[in-house]
C-alpha cells in the first residue's frame, strides 16, 4: 500500500486502548449484574418430575446393554406401557400445560430481564463510542480485504479513497463485540458462553413443551435394539485376567 | 502448553479396541469437550497476540493460525497418551472442533497487537 495513512500515537493511547479495555470491562459488568439479577425461582412440581423422569428413561436407554433382556423389558413396560406408565401422556393434558406455561408471568418476566441485561449495555456502550470516538481511524487489520467489507469496517468514516483494511473506532467497537466472546468464556468460567446459548435457547422455545419431549423419549425407549452385553464383558475380563497372569 | 488443562476429571473410559459395545461416559466426554474448547481458545487469544507482535500480516498471519491449532491438536493427543479413542469418539473432535470459533478472537488480538506494536 502506498497510500499509508500515518496516525498519532495519541489515537492508540486514547481510543484504541481505552475502548478495547472499556469492553472487557462492560463485559465483566454485565455478567455480574445478570447473575445478581437472576431470580431464583422454585421450579414447578410437576415440571421437575417430568425432567426427572425423562432423565431415568434416558439413563435406562444408554444402559440398556448392561441388564438382563427381561429387567429390560420390564423397566421399559414401566416408562412407556399405554395405561400407567411413567412416559405416557393422558390425550387432554397437553394442551392444558401448555396454556398454563404461556400464562405464567414469571417467565416472560425473566426473559425480558436477561434480554434486558443483554441489550441495555449494548446500546450504552454503543451510544458512549459513538459520542467520544466517532470519526477516527483507530485500527488497521493485517490482512487485505475486497470492498465489500467497507461498509462494515469505516463505519463512520465516509472517504471512499482510504485503503479498506483501516478500520473505524465504530467498527472497532462491533469488532470487539463479536471477538470478545473467546475472552470472556476464558476469564468468567464457561458459564458465560453457556448462558449465551441458553438464551437463544430460550427465546426459541418459548412455548416449550414438556409432554412433547415426554413422547419423544417414550418412542425412543421404544425402538431400543436390547443386546446383553455382559456375556461377551466376562470373555474380555477372562482375556484380561489371563494376560496379567501370564 | 495447550493440553495443561486436559486432567482433572477426565477420567478414562473403560472403551477398548476390543470391545465393540461403545461405553461412553456422557458427562466425562462433555468435560474433555469442555476442556478442548477451552484450550483451543486460549491458544487462538495466545497466538493472536504473537503474530501481531511479531508483525504476521495476510496470508502468512492465517498460516500461523493454522499452525497454532495443529501445535494444539498435537498437545491435546498427546495429552490423551496418544490413544485418542479412549478418551473421545471421534477423531473429529480433537482436530477439528473448535477451529471456527477461535478464528474470531485470533484476529481480535492479531489486529490489536498489530496495531498497538506495528502501525503507530
Amino acid at each position: 500500500m502506498a497510500e499509508d495513512l500515518v496516525l498519532d500515537t495519541a489515537i492508540r493511547d486514547w481510543v484504541l486502548i481505552p475502548l478495547s479495555v472499556v469492553m472487557v470491562l462492560i463485559g465483566v459488568l454485565r455478567y455480574f449484574v445478570s447473575k445478581l439479577m437472576r431470580s431464583s425461582q422454585t421450579p414447578d412440581v410437576k415440571i421437575v418430575k417430568e425432567g426427572q423422569v425423562i432423565v431415568r428413561a434416558r439413563n435406562l436407554r444408554a444402559g440398556a446393554n448392561f441388564i438382563p433382556p427381561k429387567s429390560f423389558r420390564s423397566r421399559r413396560v414401566y416408562f412407556s406401557n399405554e395405561e400407567n406408565g411413567l412416559l405416557h401422556v393422558p390425550k387432554g393434558q397437553a394442551q392444558n400445560a401448555q396454556a398454563a406455561m404461556f400464562s405464567d408471568p414469571n417467565m416472560a418476566m425473566d426473559m425480558m430481564k436477561k434480554n434486558l441485561s443483554m441489550i441495555i449495555p449494548q446500546t450504552l456502550t454503543f451510544a458512549w463510542v459513538n459520542f467520544f470516538f466517532s470519526g477516527f481511524v483507530a485500527a488497521k487489520i493485517p490482512f487485505p480485504l475486497t470492498q465489500r467489507f467497507r461498509s462494515m469496517l469505516q463505519n463512520g468514516i465516509d472517504l471512499s479513497s482510504v485503503d479498506v483494511s483501516y478500520v473505524s473506532s465504530r467498527s472497532w467497537y462491533f469488532l470487539n463485540l463479536f471477538g470478545l466472546r473467546g475472552l470472556f468464556s476464558l476469564i468468567l468460567g464457561e458459564e458465560n458462553a453457556m448462558d449465551d446459548t441458553q438464551r437463544m435457547m430460550q427465546m426459541g422455545g418459548f412455548g416449550f413443551d414438556p409432554t412433547k419431549s415426554l413422547s419423544a423419549e417414550k418412542d425412543s425407549l421404544d425402538i431400543v435394539q436390547h443386546e446383553w452385553a455382559l456375556p461377551k464383558f466376562e470373555h474380555r475380563a477372562e482375556a484380561v485376567l489371563r494376560k496379567l497372569v501370564s | 502448553m495447550a493440553g495443561r488443562s486436559d486432567s482433572g476429571s477426565s477420567e478414562k473410559k473403560s472403551s477398548e479396541a476390543t470391545n465393540d459395545v461403545p461405553t461412553f461416559s456422557a458427562e466425562n466426554l462433555q468435560s474433555n469437550m469442555k476442556i478442548i474448547y477451552y484450550s483451543r481458545t486460549f491458544m487462538s487469544i495466545i497466538g493472536g497476540v504473537v503474530a501481531g507482535i511479531l508483525g504476521f500480516t495476510g496470508l502468512t498471519g492465517f498460516i500461523f493460525y493454522f499452525l497454532v491449532m495443529a501445535i494444539t491438536s498435537v498437545g491435546l493427543i498427546a495429552k490423551a497418551k496418544f490413544s485418542v479413542n479412549s478418551y473421545f469418539d471421534s477423531w473429529n473432535r480433537i482436530l477439528l472442533d473448535g477451529f471456527m470459533g477461535g478464528l474470531m478472537s485470533f484476529v481480535l488480538f492479531w489486529t490489536f497487537a498489530y496495531d498497538i506494536v506495528h502501525i503507530f
